[in-house]
């Protein structure tokens, strides 16, 4: 009767073929491009408000939740900023690290004024954008709002089995450290698992965590150079080849991803707010003679996601 | 480029995404409402498809100050985490969306199996008899519960009968995760108690009645060992069929406390003068503990588990892993087993004659209050706690329980039942305080009512004369509303108790009961949040309603009168 508290509910081919930003005319690979940089903010965001991991990944994985939802507004009613906003307000909600709706809003205003997407570290703006109190109050309404349809679309399914804890039980029961390198090799399998979070495929959202766990040690050993048992230990923690294989792969073209949208943007901004988007939109049925919006988009590894390309003519 | 946001393809939007853990409300049929409070109403209602019956408790968004309210959140967070045969169990969210234009705002309700009764509400049945072997079996249960809750680091912090769910399958589960938290500590083991925390948690939850007297003395780091003192209350009150200690105040629930299972010192409960609430307590008398003649109708080894639960030092108290192994569970009469449990009468029968014979459920203490005497006059705890678990029959309800605050005009609707109270507490011989039930003068109309003609018996003991104190009236209302913090939220169940108040006691003149009758309907009943089918009272409304309630008393009034 009692289940299995390691698992979590995981998306359908239904949720992940179709999305309503889709529906909505918007080109898939901006889609997921914008979905990325909304994980990457919700990350950023997080360490801000100096949330714990565990808290940054609940809420990047509410994000990511969100858009597979059946209510969830497309990325032209619910800009990703607000959505990012909301989820990691309510993991802070949930968690035993609460935060304000000020401070999470002053965190995304800072963030929001970074000029690139892909920036450089050393070069963020000096001192936090000043919210008055004006634009504080519509920018709180704004975030309950999305809030609760953030809440209906994933089911208030709030909670998800991380696998970090695991990740970590299954490095001891192989011994891991008692290899010199056992402490660096941990920590390249959190490594990992901190990337898959964010990966345009969900991984998160179509594996459970104990494969993901599995994968991650397997992937930092081979990095780390760490001798794991010949035999084929991922089967004792119930992981059969081929997921291990997919996920690996599913692991390491995060990377390839990243650097194709650092440079497909450069120094632009991925688009965040609805006007943001517009106007991305606009720059794109320009450069392509106003054919088609498909255009110009960077060819991502696949995730299976079929491109809508439901031209929009009239404007 | 707005209109960008028209989508090309939208017919195929309901089509395709649809996806279970949030269905609309349109999939229910709403059947009747069972019952409405604080935060939101209770609404029973069948699905359209599978014709299952469900509990749909609406989530009610006053509060804007922090959005989407933490304490549904936490609710829907952790019973969607927990599975647990003696756990109500989270169906799923329910979306109401207004017809309106634009994006309104959504009325969400949370969806869980109905039950047919609420322990409080059976218990409240004058024609519903509890064996010991049931009890046995409900208590085995609510420790099953507990034990997995506890073991999953979950406090529930509050316990209490009207929070007791109970089918007609004989399975009960615990409800209303509400006040639910996480537990940071090492969960009980075996044999050792419920151990210590090392962290501050809020002490301001759990309903007063149930609430131990750690909790009631402040202490901020507080163990499951809170649930276990919650259960033990409910144990006693399946034997007396009504709260076993039903204070009127934080304070004088501590007395009553200590009046019951004896004053604290340092072998009962080690620490307990450096506990922020004990100051007052040093002035009290002396008691001894009188566990045992209170409850003469446990045999010993029932009396030990009761014991065991009620005990004061909080980190002796035993837990839910070793309460399943109490002897009490393995000797004659063995627990029943839940399908053997008898049906009880079916709900909507139960509702009618509830309607006429106002089941009235005691009003619960609302949680949140402060500690400690009140400036405003009533007992301070200054002198001896009054004698026995009742209190004499002094002026009291007429200031209001110490810790609701001043009795201010402003709170006009409150007065009736804080009226009530005096109505019930005064004027009264002790013969008839005690006798009433059994038949005396002032008891309500023959075969209704809250106690049933022939007092219950269990074992073969009458238990009738040792009922003491039991019409606190209710005043919940008014105060409910004012609690911003989500934790200080009145917990106030089973409103509408104080109606039976009058079946057997209220005989103060007329006007006086009109007035309170007004008092009552002017009133908008914030406070009653009785979530999940309890109060099944009547086929089509509660017996809660105003007016049925204003009925019946009417009617009640006729029978004194005659």
């Amino acid at each position: 009767m009692e289940f299995s508290p390691l698992a979590n509910p995981l998306a359908t081919v239904a949720q992940l073929e179709t999305s309503n930003s889709q529906f909505d005319g918007l080109p898939a690979d901006l889609e997921k491009s914008i979905r990325f940089a909304g994980a990457r903010l919700t990350q950023a965001a997080g360490i801000l408000l100096r949330l714990p991991q565990e808290v940054i990944a609940q809420a990047i994985l509410i994000f990511m939740r969100y858009w597979l939802g059946p209510e969830a507004g497309s990325l032209h009613h619910d800009p990703a900023d607000v959505v990012s906003a909301a989820s990691i307000y309510l993991a802070a909600k949930t968690s035993a690290y609460q935060k304000s709706a000020r401070s999470v809003i002053n965190v995304y205003a800072f963030l929001d004024s970074i000029p690139t997407t892909y920036t450089d570290l050393s070069q963020l703006p000096e001192g936090v954008p000043y919210v008055s109190e004006s634009t504080y109050t519509t920018r709180k309404r704004r975030l309950f709002s999305v809030e609760v349809e953030v809440l209906e679309s994933i089911g208030f399914q709030i909670t998800f089995t991380l696998p970090y804890t695991l990740c970590f039980t299954y490095l001891q029961a192989l011994d891991a450290f008692t290899y010199p390198r056992g402490q660096h090799l941990a920590r390249r399998a959190m490594a990992h698992l901190n990337t898959g979070l964010l990966s345009p495929q969900f991984l998160y959202l179509t594996h459970q965590p104990h494969a993901l766990a599995v994968a991650a040690i397997y992937l930092a050993a081979r990095e780390v150079g760490v001798k794991l048992p010949g035999v084929e230990w991922w089967e004792v923690f119930d992981v059969d080849r081929e997921e291990l294989g997919f996920l690996v792969v599913g692991f390491l073209s995060v990377g390839t991803f990243a650097a194709e949208e650092k440079k497909y943007w450069g120094t632009r901004k991925v688009p965040m707010t609805v006007a943001e988007l517009d106007e991305e939109l606009d720059v794109r049925r320009v450069s392509s003679g106003n054919a088609s919006l498909e255009v110009d988009a960077p060819q991502n590894s696949s995730t299976g996601v079929s491109q809508s390309g439901s031209p929009v003519g009239e404007c | 480029m707005s209109q960008m946001a028209t989508p090309v393809a939208q017919p195929k939007k309901g089509l395709n995404r649809h996806f279970v853990g949030c269905s609309k409300i349109t999939d229910y049929e709403m059947l009747q409402k069972l019952g409405e409070g604080t935060f939101g109403e209770v609404h029973k209602a069948r699905h359209r498809y599978t014709r299952e019956v469900f509990a749909l408790k609406k989530i009610l968004m006053h509060n804007e100050k922090d959005g989407f309210p933490i304490t549904a959140l936490r609710e829907i967070k952790l019973l969607k985490m927990l599975s647990h045969d003696n756990v109500l169990r989270l169906q799923e969210m329910a979306v109401e969306r207004p017809k309106a234009e634009g994006r309104k705002r959504a009325i969400l309700y949370m969806v869980t199996p109905y039950m047919d009764h609420d322990l409080s509400g059976l218990l409240d049945n004058p024609d519903v008899h509890f064996s010991e072997a049931q009890i046995k079996c409900y208590m085995l249960q609510l420790f099953k519960g507990l034990r997995y809750l506890h073991d999953n680091h979950i406090l529930h912090r509050d316990m209490k009968a009207a929070n007791l769910l109970i089918n007609n399958k004989g399975r009960l589960q615990i409800a209303d995760f509400g006040l639910a938290r996480h537990y940071d500590e090492p969960v009980p083991q075996r044999g050792k108690g419920n151990g210590e925390a090392r962290r501050d948690y809020t002490s301001l939850v759990v309903t007063r009645w149930y609430r131990p007297p750690e909790l009631l003395l402040q202490l901020r780091k507080y163990t499951p060992a809170i649930d276990m003192w919650g259960a033990g209350c409910v144990f006693g009150e399946m034997f007396k069929r009504k709260p076993i200690l039903a204070g009127q105040s934080d304070l004088h629930q501590l007395q009553i406390i200590f009046v019951l299972v004896g004053s604290p010192n340092t072998q009962t409960m080690p620490g307990w003068e450096s506990l922020p609430g004990a100051e007052p307590v040093h002035s009290w008398q002396q008691s001894p503990g009188e566990l045992s003649e209170r409850f003469r109708e446990l045999n010993p080894i029932g009396l030990s588990l009761l014991r065991d639960l009620l005990k004061l030092d909080w980190r002796k108290r035993i837990n839910a892993i070793d309460a399943i192994e109490h002897p009490y569970f393995k000797t004659e009469p063995l627990p029943m087993r839940e399908e053997d449990i008898p049906h009880f009468a079916d709900s909507h029968e139960l509702d009618r004659r509830n309607a006429r014979g106002q089941k009235q459920a005691l009003p619960p203490a609302p949680a949140g209050g402060t500690v400690g005497g009140g400036p405003n006059g009533q007992y301070t705890g200054a002198g001896p706690p009054p004698s026995g678990a009742h209190w004499p029959n002094v002026e009291r309800g007429r200031h209001g329980p110490q810790d609701r605050g001043p009795p201010g005009a402003e709170r006009r609707g409150p007065a009736g039942p804080y009226d009530r109270r005096s109505g019930g507490y005064e004027h009264r011989p002790a013969a008839a305080r005690y006798g009433g039930r059994g038949g005396g003068p002032d008891r309500g109309p023959p075969g209704e009512g809250r106690y049933p003609a022939h007092p219950p018996r269990y074992g073969g003991i009458d238990r009738g004369p040792r009922h003491l104190d039991q019409y606190v009236p209710s005043y919940r209302d008014g105060d409910a509303r004012r609690s911003r913090d989500p934790e200080e939220r009145p917990r106030g169940e089973r409103r509408g108790s104080h109606e039976s108040g009058h079946s057997r006691e209220g005989h103060r003149d007329r006007d006086d009961r009109q007035d309170r009758n007004r008092a009552y309907r002017d009133r908008d009943r914030p406070g009653d949040s009785r979530p999940f089918g309890r109060d099944r009272r009547d086929g089509r409304t509660r017996s809660r309603s105003p007016e049925r309630r204003d009925r019946n008393r009417d009617r009640d009034r006729d029978v004194y009168r005659r």
